[in-house]
C-alpha cells in the first residue's frame, strides 16, 4: 500500500509538514515586515541580525530574500494542507522538488552568513533549519499511486 | 437544504479555509506587532549630574540614550536626535551613555575620544562627527588618524585629547555606564529612555510625539 495516508508514513507527517511551513511563513513574514517598513532596528548585544537583514545580499532584483522566504512557505504550506486533505501525485511530486529547491537554497544563504558577512542571523538561521527539516521530512512522503491518488 | 454532497465539499473545504484563515492571522498580527512603539519602566539610572547631556539640567523631561558609536543604527538615530535636539534643545535634557559593544572592535576608542572631546566642552560635536563618518573610521584597520583629524577640527588640543582619551578615569567611566546600563536591562543599541519608559521609536514622527506627549 502506498499513498499519503498509508500506515507507514502516518497522518502526523502532513501536519509537520504544514506545521513547520506555517512557523517559517510567519518568521519570514516578519522579516519581510521589518524590511518594507523600512524601520531602523537595533544592534544587539548578541549580533547578527542587523549584519544580515541590512546586507546587500539580503535583497535580489529589488525583491527582498524575506518576501521570497513567505512566498515559499506559503506555498509549502499549502502544500501541507493538500497532503491532509488525501493522497495526491502532484501534490507530492510539487512538495518534494520545492522541498529539495529549498534545501539548494540553503547553501548559499548559509555560506554568505559564515563566510561573507561572518555574521548569523537567528530568524534566517531558523528558517533554514525550517527548510531543512522539509526536505529531510519529504522523504517521509510515499508517492500514492495514481490509481489510488486522484489529484482532484 | 444540506445534501451529502454539499457536507463532502464543506468537510474539503474546510482545512483550506482554515489554513488560508491561520495565514491571514499570521499577517494581521505581525502587521500591528511590527507597527508597536515599544514602551516600559525603565530599570536604568535616572540622570545624574556627571551624565552628558544636552539641554536644561532642570528641564521637565529627559531622554537618555545608551549609544555605540560602532552602531549602524546609532548613526541613523544620531541624525533624529540632532533634529530632537535642535527643536526641543530648551525643554529637554537629551543624555548621552556609553555602551561598547563587544562586537564592535572600535566601539570602546571611539568612546573614549567622545569622551575626551566632552572634557573640552565638545562631545556633541565630536558625537556628530563620529557618527556622520561612521563607514570611513568603522571600515578602517586603525580609526586613530580619523580621530585625531576630528579632534583638530573641532580644535581640541591634540595632546590633552590623547591624555584624556587614555587616561584611566575615562576607561572606568565608561565601563560602569556600560554596566549600569547592562544592569538595567539594556541589550542593544541604541536604547533609549524616555522619561522613565524605555521606548524604541521606529522614525522621527514617532519619536517627536512620544516626546511631545511625555512634555
Amino acid at each position: 500500500m502506498t499513498g499519503a495516508e498509508s500506515p507507514a508514513q502516518g497522518r502526523w507527517v502532513p501536519w509537520l509538514l504544514a506545521g513547520a511551513a506555517y512557523t517559517g511563513f510567519v518568521i519570514s513574514l516578519y522579516l519581510t515586515f521589518v524590511h518594507y517598513r523600512g524601520y531602523v532596528s537595533p544592534c544587539y548585544v548578541v549580533h547578527g541580525c542587523e549584519e544580515v537583514q541590512t546586507s546587500k545580499y539580503s535583497v535580489i532584483l529589488g525583491v527582498p530574500l524575506a518576501l521570497l522566504g513567505t512566498l515559499f512557505f506559503a506555498l509549502m504550506f499549502y502544500l501541507g494542507i493538500a497532503l491532509l486533505t488525501g493522497p495526491r501525485v502532484r501534490a507530492v511530486r510539487a512538495y518534494k522538488v520545492l522541498a529539495f529547491a529549498g534545501a539548494l537554497a540553503i547553501i548559499p544563504l548559509f555560506l554568505l552568513q559564515a563566510i561573507v558577512l561572518k555574521a548569523f542571523c537567528t530568524y534566517c538561521v531558523a528558517t533554514e533549519a525550517i527548510m531543512l527539516v522539509l526536505w529531510v521530512a519529504s522523504f517521509l512522503l510515499a508517492t500514492p499511486g495514481r490509481s489510488e491518488a486522484p489529484d482532484a | 437544504m444540506n445534501t451529502p454532497g454539499n457536507h463532502l465539499l464543506a468537510s474539503k473545504s474546510a482545512p483550506w479555509i482554515g489554513g488560508s484563515l491561520l495565514l491571514l492571522l499570521a499577517v494581521a498580527a505581525l502587521y500591528l506587532f511590527t507597527g508597536a512603539a515599544v514602551s516600559e519602566p525603565a530599570r536604568t539610572p535616572p540622570p545624574g549630574a556627571d551624565d552628558i547631556s544636552f539641554g536644561p539640567a532642570d528641564a521637565p523631561l529627559s531622554v537618555v540614550e545608551y549609544s555605540d558609536f560602532q552602531c549602524p543604527f546609532c548613526a541613523e538615530y544620531a541624525a533624529m536626535l540632532r533634529t530632537l535636539r535642535e527643536k526641543y534643545g530648551d525643554q529637554v535634557k537629551f543624555v548621552f551613555r556609553f555602551y561598547p559593544l563587544a562586537d564592535h572592535p572600535w566601539a570602546t576608542i571611539t568612546a573614549k575620544a567622545a569622551y575626551a572631546a566632552s572634557l573640552q566642552g565638545k562631545f556633541w560635536e565630536m558625537h556628530d562627527l563620529l557618527f556622520e563618518n561612521q563607514k570611513e573610521w568603522a571600515e578602517s584597520d586603525d580609526p586613530r588618524p580619523y580621530l585625531d583629524a576630528y579632534a583638530e577640527s573641532l580644535g581640541l588640543d591634540l595632546d590633552t585629547f590623547h591624555a584624556d582619551a587614555d587616561a584611566q578615569s575615562t576607561t572606568d567611566f565608561i565601563k560602569r555606564q556600560a554596566a549600569e546600563g547592562k544592569q538595567g536591562g539594556v541589550n542593544h543599541t541604541p536604547w533609549f529612555v524616555v522619561g522613565d519608559s524605555v521606548v524604541l521609536p521606529r522614525s522621527l514622527e514617532e519619536f517627536d510625539k512620544l516626546i511631545q506627549e511625555a512634555l
